[in-house]
C-alpha cells in the first residue's frame, strides 16, 4: 500500500512580528486506492499543506513520510528524483507549457525518466476517458480551459505516480466535467492504486471522496475517513 | 534540446528575429574582418610576397622606407650577401594621357631575390631600364599590357611589360622597375642609391646611421598602419560584445516570458539540470544557425563585391571568428541559466 503521511508538521513563515504560521501541527494520511480531499477556504493553507506533500518546501518542524521513506529531508537533484518517481502534479491555470502539443507535454517526462512510465495502454484508456485523444497535436493555446486541465491531469499520469496531488483541479469545468474528472480520479485510485490528494473548494467533488480534510486557519479536522 | 528545438519551432518568428540580429552582427563582424585583412593586405601584401625578415634602412627615415635613402658609403658589407636585395622606393604619379594614378615605384637590381618572388598575372618580368611590371589593381584601373606610361620625376616613357598580383605597398600599388630607374623617378642624384636593403634572413647593424627593423617592426612604422588596424580590432571587439548583450537581452526576456512554465516543470520534477541544458543548446543553435548564415552571406558578399572594394575574405580568419563568436555567445546565456537555476516551483501553486 502506498502512503503519504505527515506528522504533526507545523510551517512558519516570515520572523518575529511578521510571523505566520500556515500550518498548525497538522497531521494527514493519504493512501493508495483511496481520494483524499482537502477543503478549506482561501488563506487556510491548503496550497502551503500541497507543497509540503509534494516535497516543494520544507516544514518548520514536523515530519513528511512517502511509503515509509521520510521525504522531508530531501533536496536538490534527490527531492526532484524522488518526487518525479512518486508524484504527480495536476496544477490550475498556466500548467501546460505553451510550445509543446499535448503529446509533447507526456513525452517531455521520458527524457528525464527513463523507466517506469505509464503503460501506453492504461494511457490510452486515460486518454480516452478524458477526452482529448483528437487533441494530442494540438498546443494548449488551441484549447479551451476544461480541455488544458484534463490535458494537465493526463500529463500528471504518464510519469504513473504512487501519488496525484491535484491543485483546484476542477477550477476551469462545468458541472458535467467535473462529474467525469471525479469519477476519473475515484478510478484512477481504485483500479491504479493510487493515491490521490485533492485540494479544492469545490464541493461537487465531495461525493467522491473516500476521505476528507477540512483545513482552515492552518488548522486540519478530519471530516469523513 | 527537446525543449530548446520544440520552442523554436513553435516560436518561429520570435527566435528568427534573435536569430537575425545576431546575424547581421555576426555577418557585420566577418564584413568588418575582411575590410581589415584587405586594407592591412594593402600595406603589407608586397612586402609578405618578398618573404622578407629584415629591412636595413637609414635611420633618420624613421621606419618609413619610402623615406630612406642611402648612399654607397652607407651599404654594409653584408648588402653582398645572399637573400639581400638593394631596392629603391619611390612614392609617385604614374600618368598615361590624361589618366593619373598614386603609386609606390619599386627599383631592383637585375639579380634581385626579390624578383624571383613576384607572382605575375600576365606579362613578364622587366629586363632592362625603361620596363615596369604593374600591379594587378593598375590593370584594373585601365593600364594595359605595352602601354607607354610616365613615373614621378622621370620625364622619360616606360613600357608596361607585365602585371603582378599581391603588388600594394601601404596602400598603393607597386611598380615593379629596375632600381638604376630609381633616383631619377624618386628626383634625387645618382650619390643616392636605394631606399633600403631587404633580406630573407636577419641583418644586423654596422653603422650607427642604419636601422634594422623585422617586417612586422616595418609594417607599424606604416603611416596610418596600425590606426587602421587598432581601429579595426576595437569596432571587431566592441561588435562581439554587442553580440554578447544582445544575446543575454534576448534570452532574458525570453526566460522571463515563461517562467511560470518552467516553474511548473520544476514542480513537476524536471531537474534543473535538465533546463538549463536545454537553455545552453538553445543558445548554441542560435548562435551556430545565426553565425552560419552570418558566414554565408558574408562568403555570397565576397563573390560579388567589386575588385575596387579592399576585402579580403580568409576562410581560416572566418572559421576561427565564427567558433568564437559562438562561444562568446554562450556568456549571453549566463544570466537566463542564473535565472533558471534560481525558479522556486512554488510559485506556480496555489494562488
Amino acid at each position: 500500500m502506498q502512503k503519504l503521511e505527515l506528522k504533526k508538521v507545523n510551517k512558519i513563515f516570515g520572523a518575529k512580528s511578521n510571523q505566520v504560521q500556515a500550518l498548525k501541527e497538522v497531521n494527514f494520511e493519504a493512501r493508495s486506492g483511496e481520494v483524499t480531499l482537502i477543503l478549506g477556504p482561501s488563506g487556510s493553507g491548503k496550497s502551503t499543506l500541497l507543497t509540503i506533500l509534494g516535497g516543494l518546501q520544507q516544514p518548520t518542524s514536523g515530519e513528511v513520510w512517502i511509503n515509509g521513506e521520510r521525504f522531508d529531508g530531501k533536496k536538490g537533484k534527490a527531492a526532484d528524483a524522488f518526487r518525479l518517481d512518486h508524484i504527480g502534479f495536476v496544477l490550475q491555470s498556466y500548467s501546460l507549457v505553451p510550445y509543446l502539443t499535448v503529446n509533447d507535454q507526456f513525452t517531455l517526462v521520458d527524457k528525464v525518466k527513463k523507466t517506469g512510465q505509464i503503460d501506453k495502454q492504461t494511457f490510452q484508456g486515460y486518454i480516452d476517458r478524458l477526452g482529448i485523444d483528437k487533441l494530442r497535436h494540438k498546443f494548449p493555446g488551441e484549447l479551451s480551459g476544461g480541455q488544458s486541465q484534463r490535458a494537465a491531469i493526463a500529463r500528471a499520469l504518464y510519469a504513473n505516480p504512487d501519488f496525484i496531488l491535484a491543485d483546484e483541479p476542477t477550477a476551469a469545468l462545468d458541472s458535467e466535467r467535473v462529474a467525469e474528472v471525479g469519477q476519473l480520479f475515484k478510478d484512477i485510485a481504485e483500479k491504479a492504486e493510487k493515491a490521490v490528494v485533492i485540494v479544492t473548494h469545490d464541493l461537487r467533488l465531495r461525493e467522491k471522496a473516500d476521505r476528507i480534510y477540512q483545513l482552515v486557519d492552518g488548522q486540519i479536522t478530519i471530516e469523513k475517513s | 534540446m527537446f525543449l530548446a528545438l520544440k520552442e523554436m519551432k513553435k516560436e518561429k518568428l520570435r527566435y528568427g528575429l534573435v536569430i537575425g540580429v545576431v546575424l547581421l552582427v555576426a555577418y557585420l563582424i566577418f564584413m568588418l574582418s575582411a575590410l581589415a585583412q584587405g586594407l592591412s593586405g594593402q600595406n603589407t601584401a608586397a612586402v609578405n610576397s618578398w618573404q622578407s625578415q629584415s629591412i636595413m634602412m637609414s635611420k633618420d627615415a624613421n621606419g618609413n622606407l619610402a623615406q630612406s635613402m642611402l648612399t654607397a658609403k652607407d651599404l654594409p658589407v653584408q648588402s653582398k650577401q645572399n637573400k639581400t636585395d638593394r631596392v629603391g622606393l619611390a612614392q609617385g604619379i604614374l600618368k598615361v594621357g590624361d589618366a593619373r594614378q598614386a603609386a609606390t615605384f619599386v627599383g631592383l637590381q637585375k639579380g634581385a631575390t626579390i624578383r624571383q618572388t613576384i607572382q605575375l598575372t600576365e606579362g613578364r618580368l622587366n629586363r632592362g631600364d625603361h620596363e615596369i611590371v604593374l600591379s594587378d589593381a593598375l590593370r584594373r584601373a585601365g593600364f594595359k599590357l605595352n602601354q607607354e606610361v610616365k613615373m614621378g620625376m622621370f620625364t622619360d616613357h616606360y613600357r608596361v611589360v607585365g602585371f603582378a598580383k599581391a603588388a600594394f605597398y601601404n596602400m598603393s600599388p607597386v611598380v615593379y622597375g629596375d632600381l638604376s630607374d630609381w633616383a631619377a623617378i624618386k628626383g634625387v642624384n645618382s650619390e643616392f642609391v636605394g631606399s633600403g636593403l631587404i633580406s630573407q634572413e636577419n641583418q644586423h647593424a654596422e653603422k650607427s646611421n642604419e636601422q634594422i627593423l623585422n617586417k612586422n617592426e616595418l609594417f607599424n612604422k606604416m603611416p596610418g598602419y596600425s590606426a587602421q588596424n587598432m581601429t579595426f580590432a576595437f569596432m571587431i571587439g566592441f561588435l562581439v560584445v554587442i553580440s554578447i548583450v544582445i544575446v543575454a537581452i534576448f534570452l532574458y526576456i525570453l526566460t522571463m516570458q515563461k517562467i511560470e512554465n518552467l516553474a511548473v516543470l520544476r514542480a513537476q520534477g524536471i531537474p534543473t539540470s535538465y533546463l538549463l541544458k536545454n537553455t545552453l543548446a538553445q543558445t548554441m543553435l542560435i548562435m551556430l544557425i545565426a553565425v552560419g548564415l552570418g558566414t554565408f552571406l558574408a562568403a555570397l558578399t565576397g563573390m560579388v563585391v567589386p575588385m575596387a572594394v579592399p576585402m579580403q575574405f580568409d576562410p581560416k580568419l572566418m572559421s576561427v571568428s565564427a567558433i568564437l563568436l559562438v562561444l562568446t555567445g554562450l556568456f549571453g546565456a549566463i544570466i537566463p541559466m542564473r535565472i533558471i537555476a534560481k525558479i522556486d516551483p512554488i510559485s506556480v501553486i496555489g494562488g
